[in-house]
């Protein structure tokens, strides 16, 4: 079958992730997608061509952004183009003439149509000459009509045609194929109805997007270094995938009951057998007995989510003995108080050696998936480049306010040794090596290390407000 | 929890002990059987992991004949250690397991 076309209906939010959620749904399920060159992510609408009704449909239940599908018939930036196009599409729509139940609803964006005006455009469709009975309760096939306004603020409710409106853009005619069946997977994982949450916990339709850029799926693999309270735990089980956790901090896990809150959380959501452990430790102190773990064929993926700028080093002196009892005493709880340690990592190193540990834990063809805060006017490719090692190739990037949420894919099949999280050391890629993690220990400038990332010191910048710098000080000194 | 395919991949990380340092000896356990979804592939994904001496000494007797991967799935998805701790036979270090939560975290003398 020639690809057709589809008319996709987004929500209107979170725009920047609407192309890559289309693209990695698309690879999950193994289906060619060719994002049109004209195709404008910051419109609610956008039609695909598909070689398959099936793949369609697979976007309609996996894309947490899609609200709904249709096949595509018409647009048009003027009525009669619109009508023009819909008859030269009767081969599609002329089955349904006959005996087919149907009903037509009318939609606008940024603007809304009159229930007169509704019928008026309805009428206009009579060309058509479905003898089937209307049918608004249970019709066999809906057809959806949607007129596209530029802007919410200039124009209210209108019973006028939108000819000579000049913020009338585009209408758009089809066959509803599938509502999206994914965005309701939002309200059930609302963090305020979850039964355990913290003050890290993500917002539920985030972690449902950075899901869906994991692929995570039946029989795969994730694990989350900085589980937290587990919000991606429960979005990629659901979705099919084991998932394996571990953070420096046990509390974070499990709460103040016995039984551990991600576990409880996890039951609630009917995935607790997908969980296949918890482990407290440091992440750049690990256990893992050998690589290669949370990957196979292409199908495993790791997730590292939102690195909250981690420290390297457990303890400060100070608190030395108090760490070394509880680690001491074999059923010490770590859920008693726990002293957070207190060596900030600096961020582009951080990244680096992480980038270079999912390389080592991966296997061929698995992924990373992290968001990295940065200063998203400052933010160039070259920015990943210094966190990237060989056998690590960038999927996607995408910014999403102050974080840019980053996927990585091994790329290699050869086996890499883990990174040694040593400051001194750094294990990035070309533009990485001498970077100055701590202000204490910088390498001699060289044209290589010319380019400062835009996530470099993220905190301090996020604490100056991200004000450009000022002047250096000579102007006012001496 | 702990679940005896996590056991299969946790070694010793303290500093300067890389020999002998796994597989970390269970002891005080309090051990649970509980029923897991069956998913061969995940299993067959796994199976170039796994160490089986490690495996057979922590099953020991739980290996019979019939269906090798439901066998496999017994032991390393549906086995749960939810009390007590892994010993690392080098250096003796002591990981505690409480809930089903091992704290593989190490002292900072222990830190490489
Ligand atoms: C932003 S939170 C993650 C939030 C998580 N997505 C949730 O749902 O709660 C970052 C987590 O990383 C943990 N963390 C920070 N540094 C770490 C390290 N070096 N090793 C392991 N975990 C670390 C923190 O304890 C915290 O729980
Ligand atoms: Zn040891």
């Amino acid at each position: 079958m020639p690809p057709r076309q589809y008319l996709v209906v987004f929500a209107q939010t979170h725009e920047d992730f609407r192309v890559p959620e289309l693209r990695s749904v698309a690879e999950l399920y193994g289906f060619p997608l060719t994002i049109p060159h004209d195709f404008d992510k910051s419109r609610p609408f956008g039609v695909l061509a598909l070689d398959q009704e099936e793949h369609a449909r697979f976007l309609a239940r996996r894309c947490i952004l899609i609200k709904a599908v249709y096949e595509f018939y018409a647009s048009g930036r003027s009525y009669e183009e619109l009508h023009e196009q819909n008859r030269s599409s009767r081969n599609l729509w002329e089955k349904y003439i006959p005996e087919t139940s149907f009903k037509f609803v009318v939609n606008g964006y940024n603007h809304s149509i009159s229930k007169a005006r509704q019928r008026e455009v309805i009428e206009d469709f009579s060309y058509m000459g479905f003898m089937g009975k209307i049918d608004l309760v249970s019709p066999e096939i809906t057809m959806g009509y949607f007129e596209e306004y530029r802007d919410r603020d200039i124009h209210g409710t209108t019973s006028q045609k939108h000819e000579g409106a000049a913020v009338f853009r585009e209408a758009f005619f089809g066959r509803l194929l599938e509502q999206g069946s994914a965005r309701s997977l939002i309200k059930m994982f609302d963090v305020k109805k979850r039964q355990y949450f913290g003050n890290t916990s993500m917002e539920a339709e985030i972690s449902l997007l950075m899901a869906n850029q994991t692929l995570a799926s039946p029989g795969k693999l994730i694990y989350d270094p900085f589980i937290g309270t587990g919000s991606l735990a429960y979005t990629t089980a659901h979705f099919g995938a084991f998932v394996f956790g571990s953070d420096i901090d046990g509390r974070q896990m499990r709460g103040k009951e016995t039984k551990p809150g991600i576990l409880r959380a996890a039951t609630q959501y009917g995935v607790r057998e997908r969980i296949l452990d918890l482990c407290t430790f440091d992440i750049t102190r690990n256990p893992w007995r050998c690589g290669g773990l949370f990957d196979c064929d292409h199908h495993r993926s790791s997730v590292v989510p939102p690195i909250r700028l981690p420290h390297r080093n457990p303890a400060r002196k100070r608190h030395h003995t108090g760490i070394c009892d509880q680690l001491r005493h074999p059923f010490a709880r770590e859920d008693q108080p726990y002293l957070p340690p207190t060596k900030p990592y600096e961020l582009s190193a951080l990244a680096a050696d992480l980038v270079v540990l999912a390389r080592y834990l991966l296997n061929p063809g698995g992924r990373l998936v992290f968001f990295l805060p940065t200063v998203i006017d400052e933010y160039k490719e070259l920015d990943l480049d210094s966190m990237l090692c060989d056998g690590m190739e960038v999927v996607r990037e995408l910014a999403a306010g102050f974080r840019c949420l980053i996927t990585i894919r091994k790329s290699t099949s050869v086996a890499y040794p883990p990174p040694t999280f040593d400051p001194q050391v750094a294990h990035g890629g070309s533009g990485s090596s001498g970077i100055d993690h701590d202000g204490e220990d910088a390498s001699p400038a060289s044209p290589v290390h010319a380019h400062v990332p835009a996530h470099r010191d993220f905190r301090e910048k996020y604490f100056q407000g991200f004000k450009p710098k000022k002047p250096s000080s000579e102007e006012f000194d001496t | 929890m702990v679940r005896l395919i996590t056991h299969n991949l946790l070694a010793c990380h303290a500093k300067g002990c890389t020999t002998n340092n796994y597989p970390l000896k269970f002891s005080n356990v309090k051990l649970a059987l509980r029923e897991a979804d069956f998913n061969p592939d995940f299993l067959r994904g796994f199976l170039p992991r796994i160490e089986w001496d490690a495996l057979v000494q922590a099953s020991r007797e739980r290996c019979s004949t019939t269906d090798l991967l439901k066998q496999l799935h017994h032991v390393l998805l549906e086995t749960h250690i939810d009390e007590g701790s892994m010993t690392c036979p080098n250096c003796g270090h002591v990981y505690p397991i409480s809930n089903g939560i091992p704290n593989m975290l190490l002292a900072e003398h222990e830190i490489g």
